[in-house]
């Protein structure tokens, strides 16, 4: 790669990064979306176990019955108390990760976020009781809006009433009370006014929407930005895109995944609960691209797919310093940590290594994508695992015997594509070490014949 | 050809994970890590990294003296042109011992040197940045990684040139 293509690259991309890392809309859903990352870990590890793919397990556990429930009933309830409210905890976070960011409270900033959200929320379900003819209507929230469905309105909804209610204090329209009364109170006091003023606003927004064909505002954001920006986000080309575009960053040693992640990892999560939702009811899985499948299938040892360029480096390389540098980094690895050949080999900056690094993940993704497409892989079943799960263990949780296989067979793969890469670095590495040694130096510089 | 001298932790030498904090003192006299990065800029100036020292971060905390001692030894034994302490980024040990490195170097040999970090580290920052030359980094991961490298190595010429630069370089430094 010639520099000053690298530069002209470089020049044309760090704006947009750059716009990314320091949008405040963009840090805030991030962040938030981190809140409710650990509650479905540990809401999947119980529907993993409730689903876990052996039959007569399965069978056991709908058919025994403690207190008039079956087992899998219970196991169930904790999937209901975090994969389908999910939208709960991503408001709440997105509402106090925003507040922070406008230097507000952030408690109230939640709880504006929420009440703004609950606001336009229809508490009502519609059910057609056996027997019956005509649906009934129960007043209830409904878990329709809270699970996935609602998520964007709640990003929406977050992001104004945090908003107003920054607006309404800067106006200093709030009640001030004499010092000596204790600050929690004073805080309560004088988040009156703001609350009032979201409250107003988000008033007025209801009873625009039920004006409208749509009925209220969660019905019209689904169908009018939820459900198209799921497909754009469902598609093979898009997913090869924000991949493309990470990887180009990380090699100018910036985090591009987490870049990527603030845009495009509400629409992947969304996409994975539907697919659980499926799972529970035993329904074929709708989408291919999830959270999952980013974080289990386009790559292996961290961005790069950089476990296969340290099979490479410590099977098949020579020289010294790569050697000694796969040993120290492949346990991390085998955990998706990747730092120390981030920087330490490195592959910032290093236009050798640049091409695998970028070529490698764009091919797990396609041939992942192929291989479910066929039906010759399981769609992963949205069940959620922390990014540090070794591969082979979170391919077989969550695809199946053929989802581990994909992945020993990926990480070879990428081995393969790495290794001419490295082999000549190798190569250069072991001319260097060949020179000093002929030159009777020894590599390593010994600090310890010194003496004071 | 200018001579260049780079000190490193455990992470930015490639050794180990931040957690390899007890990685003792070593060197390599071959270029390491952000050397590696700094290859098309080092050429600009007509520059070569001949020796790239190391030690974990808890390594040089639990004796910074006896640490820093070894390496200004081995820095004026080897004499290079100039000395660079960092990128450390928003590590923060490894943005105390650039610093605290940096400025012992000055002290007690003739060797010049510079160090590098992010805006993160303000307490460093503002105790050495009036003793020392701290060019600006972005934090780990954050965008300007490659002018970062591309000012080091304009500085680095700068003061290895000897002449009365200082205003010169404080245009990359905090």
């Amino acid at each position: 790669m010639k520099k000053s293509f690298m530069d002209k690259l470089e020049s044309k991309l760090m704006p947009v990064a750059q716009y990314i890392s320091k949008n405040k809309y963009l840090i805030s859903i991030r962040d938030g979306f981190l809140i409710s990352m650990p509650l479905l870990v540990v809401g999947s590890i119980f529907m993993l176990i409730s689903n876990f793919p052996i039959q007569p397990w399965i069978d056991f556990l709908r058919n025994t019955n403690i207190g008039g429930a079956s087992i899998a009933s219970y196991f169930s309830n904790v999937t209901d108390a975090t994969f389908s409210i999910m939208s709960i905890f991503v408001v709440v976070g997105i509402g106090y990760n925003y507040a922070k960011q406008e230097k507000t409270n952030m408690i109230f900033g939640s709880a504006v976020a929420l009440l703004s959200w609950f606001l336009l929320m229809p508490f009502s379900t519609s059910f057609i009781p056996e027997g019956a003819t005509e649906a009934i209507t129960v007043p209830s929230i409904p878990l329709e809006w809270v699970g996935s469905k609602g998520i964007f309105l709640g990003i929406l909804c977050a992001f104004l009433s945090v908003k107003i209610y920054k607006f309404v204090e800067d106006k200093g329209w709030t009640i001030k009370m004499p010092s000596g009364v204790p600050p929690t109170v004073g805080q309560s006091f004088a988040a009156l006014f703001p609350i009032t003023g979201v409250i107003i606003v988000f008033f007025i927004i209801r009873l625009i929407f039920s004006f409208t064909p749509w009925g209220n505002a969660f019905e019209f954001i689904y169908k009018i930005l939820q459900v198209p920006l799921q497909s754009v986000g469902d598609s093979l080309g898009t997913m090869l895109g924000v991949y493309l575009f990470a990887h180009i960053l990380w090699f100018f040693g910036i985090h591009g995944t987490n870049i990527t992640d603030s845009v495009f990892r509400p629409i992947l999560y969304a996409l994975s609960a539907e697919n659980l939702r499926a799972l529970e009811v035993g329904q074929p899985l709708p989408h291919i691209i999830n959270t999952q499948f980013q974080d289990l299938f386009a790559t292996f040892g961290g961005a790069g797919s950089t476990l296969s360029l340290l099979i490479a480096m410590f099977f098949f390389c020579r020289s010294k310093r790569i050697k000694e540098l796969g040993k120290i980094s492949i346990v991390p690895g085998i955990f998706n940590i990747n730092e120390p050949i981030i920087f330490g080999l490195p592959i910032v900056l290093n236009p050798i290594i640049a091409i695998p690094f970028i070529l490698t993940p764009m091919v797990n993704i396609l041939i992942s994508w192929i291989t479910m497409n066929i039906g010759l892989v399981p769609i992963c079943n949205g069940v959620i695992m922390p990014w540090t799960t070794p591969p082979i263990i979170s391919g077989f949780l969550s695809s199946g015997w053929q989802g581990a296989l994909l992945q020993v067979f990926l990480i070879a793969l990428g081995v393969v594509i790495y290794y001419p890469f490295i082999k000549t670095i190798d190569k250069q590495y072991l001319k260097d070490e060949a020179e000093v040694e002929a030159d009777g130096n020894d590599e390593d510089v010994s600090l310890d014949d010194l003496t004071f | 050809m200018i001579k260049i001298i780079a000190i490193y932790d455990q992470i930015q030498s490639g050794m180990g994970t931040k957690d390899d904090k007890m990685l003792a003192l070593g060197g390599k006299n071959v270029p390491i890590g952000p050397s590696i990065m700094m290859e098309p800029y080092l050429k600009d100036i007509n520059a070569k990294v001949v020796a790239c020292l190391y030690c974990g971060t808890e390594t040089y905390l639990r004796d910074k003296e006896t640490v820093s001692k070894k390496l200004c030894e081995k820095v004026q034994k080897l004499h290079p042109d100039v000395v660079i302490c960092g990128p450390a980024f928003n590590y923060k040990d490894y943005a105390q011992m650039c610093a605290e490195i940096t400025d012992s170097i000055s002290l007690s040999t003739d060797v010049p040197a510079i160090a590098s970090m992010s805006a993160e580290n303000q307490e460093i920052i503002e105790k050495y940045k009036d003793r020392i030359y701290i060019v600006k980094c972005p934090k780990k991961g954050d965008v300007g990684l490659n002018s970062t490298l591309s000012n080091l190595c304009k500085a680095a010429k700068l003061l290895a040139d000897n002449a009365d630069s200082a205003g010169d370089i404080k245009q990359y430094c905090f």
